[in-house]
């Protein structure tokens, strides 16, 4: 198990290295001007240059992206253009929000899953009609689920905020409005909270839903034919006690791992809802800093997403070595 | 038979759906519309907010030494004050009083005396002296932003006493009052704030989220991407507003930031909406249009380092084959008017800054049909990324040369492209369309300097003419209207640029809300929140 681990973290390593080098090659090639932003759109030329000048952007790509690894492995990941401010402050005070996002996203995608797969697998009534919605739903852009989302909850019947968080001041600590609220005792912020967070996340969750849901399905079919299935219901056992006892357990691996994709996939996925939601986290902070070419601020999320999307694979790879020690012996 | 053994459970699947996702939970949990209702001809707050929606973030720290970009305006203005301003409500160009009540220009034009308002305070308690002038500019010399140009010129400023600064400049300089009632020019910042919360970077990270002006609102909230907040200031020296608080929401979406507005959840949208949005609100009830004069235009950069547009000949005939009056009526509609001068409209007294270049639909047909049948003829329109009225605009120019017999296309880049353009002017598009730019304040030495001079900042193919540089630095001297008329005619015969049109601030507001042209300068492009009102 440790030499797997070992295997497993050293190719992260080299994938982040290898993202990083890309970012890098990118923005060398990109006619984007950094210093621009640094300064502001009406700058005199000669001011950009000499911003462009003292951020060392002349450097060669190589010497810039020696410094750049250097700081990440101090913790540093230079200044924002844009903000000016440390981008590791930055992403410290974004991460939270896009993080409670996901997180929230995520389980209402297990949860749309399980009725996907139970669904189907098991013949409830309706079942056909709930999978063709979600399939509808989850072929849509998530840009104009999220569009529709504002018109129908926002605008038509006024339920749900298009944008934003709550109104809560959040003084900490976790920086995650539901948590927060929760410990200050804050029911009806956590209740604001609550509904500022549910469009984005269904948004964010649609997709990721089917995805586990049909692999989920698939797998709940496999298992309903075997010899211990027919075995257990000859047992008397109810149908309930079947499929949760018998049935899942044995059928939530493929799943397991495919969640594990798609919570990286839904990291990676955010930058589009939250800025059409102005959700204040990090795919927020990217979309802004994309336009004005924020390159300290775009590679520091890149790579904190890269690190994100790469960790729950590793996690992912663990679990089901977990599970069945043969993949930890390969 | 199958094995598998249907459950039958009470609950349907969509009711499941329901509560897993638990968008039932938020939509039974309240009776009262989010938005607040009431659509179009919302009632007034009677909490004392108004709701400014903003499309997009500010872009940049609020503050006023950093913020050189347009959406944050309002938040400069409002919670910082210049020692002069353009006068509101009004279409010319005229500097009015602010923190300096009088002032005067010596002959020569580098020394200006200011005489300063008493009883000023800023917003952390100190009292406003003339001590601050030079804090102020030395901070944004340190600082470095954008504007630091405003001030770089300054050699001293001297304080007879308490009210009376004397700033003398290195050499003339007539815009030196246009610099100061900028929006973005120097701001007056409280030393004593500056001091307590300078940290390693000025107190650069203190006033990305706080402020540490005399304006009539303190910035009191500051949340990237998502919302600013500002709350009256009680020592405000001047006309205080019903409104206690402004809240700055970010909508990253036109269509719903017009939802919140037509629910009555913003209160009034400052020149954010696409002109395709003004027969929606011309005729909606409960809703009042604002169309403000501002120094901002949409313009037409032609890009002279491309082959086609190499010689000038080629570059007049295409700008002549522009039909601004229907590129105008079609797409900008009554937030803008046909250009006929070439600096923005009121700059030059009388408009003798006309400009000579008209549409002549015949002019560029005739010169692709005299080229050699194997010169290039393929050409591409730039426009700014989010610009729709740019994007609008370029798609009909293009439609217009395809009928020239040219191919020409429609393409959209990031600012951070465009502005790198000047660079390696080649790896830019042809030509460029502005939806809506202007110079950083109302002098003429402004525009031309910022859009002719390969120097001044918004010269994207670095077009320029040394004699014309010339014309302008030495108006800049002495104020000489001819000059600049002179300097204006002599870039327009290089056909690298035409004014399209003279914008105006479209501001559309619940009926209730007054004061808004009142409120207004053609310099700020924003509405001084504290001159704002609640009607009948």
């Amino acid at each position: 198990m440790t030499s797997f681990l070992a295997r497993r973290f050293s190719t992260a390593v080299l994938i982040l290295l290898i993202l990083s080098f890309v970012i890098f090659l990118l923005q060398s090639v990109s006619p984007g001007d950094p210093a621009r932003a640094y300064v502001g759109a009406n700058a005199s030329p000669e001011m950009v240059a000499a911003e462009r000048q003292r951020l060392g952007l002349n450097d060669p790509m190589l010497e810039r992206f020696t410094r750049f690894i250097g700081g990440v492995f101090s913790g540093d990941l230079g200044r924002s253009l844009r903000t000016r401010q440390p981008v590791t402050a930055d992403i410290a005070t974004y991460l939270p929000a896009t993080a409670e996002l996901v997180v929230v996203a995520f389980l209402i995608a297990l949860a749309l899953a399980a009725l996907y797969a139970l669904s189907g697998a098991l013949r409830w009534p309706g079942a056909s009609v709930g999978r063709g919605v979600l399939l509808i739903l989850a072929t849509a852009p998530p840009f104009l689920l999220a569009l529709v989302g504002i018109i129908v909850f926002f605008g038509q019947l006024g339920w749900l905020p298009a944008r934003g968080v709550g109104d809560f001041q959040d003084p900490g600590p976790f920086g995650m409005q539901l948590v927060d609220t929760l410990l200050h005792g804050q029911a009806d912020a956590f209740l604001d909270a609550l509904k500022h967070l549910i469009l984005p996340a269904v948004v964010l969750a649609i997709a990721p839903a089917v995805a586990i849901g049909r692999v989920f399905r698939s797998s709940l079919q496999g298992v309903l034919g075997v010899d211990y299935v027919r075995t257990a219901r000859s047992k008397g056992l109810s149908e309930t006690r079947v499929v949760m006892h018998h049935v899942v357990r044995n059928a939530i691996g493929p799943a397991l791992s495919m969640a594990g994709l798609q919570l990286g996939f839904m990291f990676a996925g955010v930058v589009v809802v939250e800025q059409i939601f102005s959700w204040p986290g990090i795919g927020n902070y990217l979309a802004a800093s994309i336009p004005v070419a924020d390159f300290p601020a775009i590679a520091g999320v890149t790579l904190v997403l890269g690190a994100i999307y790469v960790l729950s694979n590793v996690v992912v790879d663990l679990l089901q070595a977990i599970a069945d020690p043969r993949i930890a012996a390969e | 038979m199958s094995d598998r053994v249907p459950i039958r459970r009470g609950a349907t699947w969509l009711v499941a759906a329901c509560a897993a996702t638990t968008l039932v939970l938020a939509g039974c949990s309240s009776g009262t519309p989010t938005g607040g209702g009431g659509g179009g001809g919302a009632a007034a707050p009677t909490d004392g907010t108004l709701t400014v929606g903003l499309l997009g973030d500010i872009g940049q720290p609020p503050d006023p030494d950093v913020y050189y970009a347009n959406n944050g305006t309002a938040i400069m203005i409002n919670a910082y004050e210049g020692l002069v301003q353009y006068a509101n409500n009004t279409d010319t160009v005229k500097i009015a009083p602010r923190l300096a009540e009088k002032w005067e220009v010596n002959p020569t034009n580098d020394v200006y005396t200011f005489h300063l308002r008493k009883g000023v305070t800023f917003h952390d308690g100190t009292p406003f002296t003339s001590a601050a002038v030079d804090v102020a500019f030395k901070r944004r010399i340190a600082v470095k932003g954008g504007a630091a140009y405003m001030v770089e010129a300054v050699k001293s400023v001297t304080t007879p006493d308490d009210y009376t600064a004397v700033i003398t400049l290195n050499k003339p300089n007539t815009a030196f009052l246009s610099y100061l009632a900028s929006p973005f020019g120097p701001k007056m910042e409280s030393p004593e704030g500056l001091k307590a919360n300078a940290g390693s970077d000025d107190a650069q990270t203190y006033l990305s989220s706080h402020d540490l002006g005399t304006g009539p609102y303190q910035l009191t909230a500051a949340q990237t991407g998502v919302k600013y907040e500002m709350t009256q200031y009680d020592g405000y020296w001047g006309q205080k507003s019903p409104f206690k608080k402004i809240e700055l929401p970010v909508y990253t979406d036109e269509s719903a930031l017009e939802l919140a507005f037509d629910n009555g959840t913003v209160d009034t949208i400052v020149a954010a909406l696409p002109s395709s949005s003004l027969d929606k609100y011309a005729s909606k009830d409960g809703v009042a249009n604002y169309f403000l004069p501002t120094l901002q235009g949409a313009l037409v950069t032609v890009n002279s380092s491309h082959e086609f547009f190499k010689n000038a000949d080629a570059r007049v005939a295409f700008l002549k084959s522009i039909d601004q009056a229907t590129l105008v009526n079609q797409v900008l509609g009554k937030r803008s008017e046909v250009a006929t001068t070439m600096y923005a409209k009121g700059m030059i007294a009388g408009g003798a800054d006309k400009q000579a270049i008209s549409y002549d639909a015949g002019a560029l047909k005739a010169y692709v049909a005299a080229l050699p049948p194997n010169a290039p003829k393929t050409l591409v329109i730039g426009y700014a990324n989010g610009n729709v009225n740019a994007q609008s605009m370029a798609n009909l120019v293009v439609a217009n040369l395809q009928t020239a017999g040219i191919t020409a296309s429609a393409q959209g880049y990031d600012t951070s492209t465009v502005f790198g353009w000047i660079n390696d002017p080649p790896s830019g598009p042809d030509a460029f369309i502005d939806g809506n730019n202007g110079p950083d304040g109302g002098d003429p030495y402004m525009w031309g300097h910022v859009f002719w001079d390969a120097s001044g900042g918004i010269n994207y193919f670095g077009c320029q003419s040394t004699e014309v540089n010339d014309l302008l630095n030495q108006a800049l001297g002495t104020g000489d209207t001819a000059t600049y008329v002179k300097a204006g005619d002599l870039y327009g015969q290089t056909g690298c640029f035409l004014n399209l049109s003279y914008n105006k601030d479209w501001v559309v507001a619940q009926k209730w809300l007054t004061g808004v042209a009142e409120s207004q300068n053609v310099g700020a492009n924003e509405l001084n929140f504290s001159l704002l009102g609640i009607g009948e």
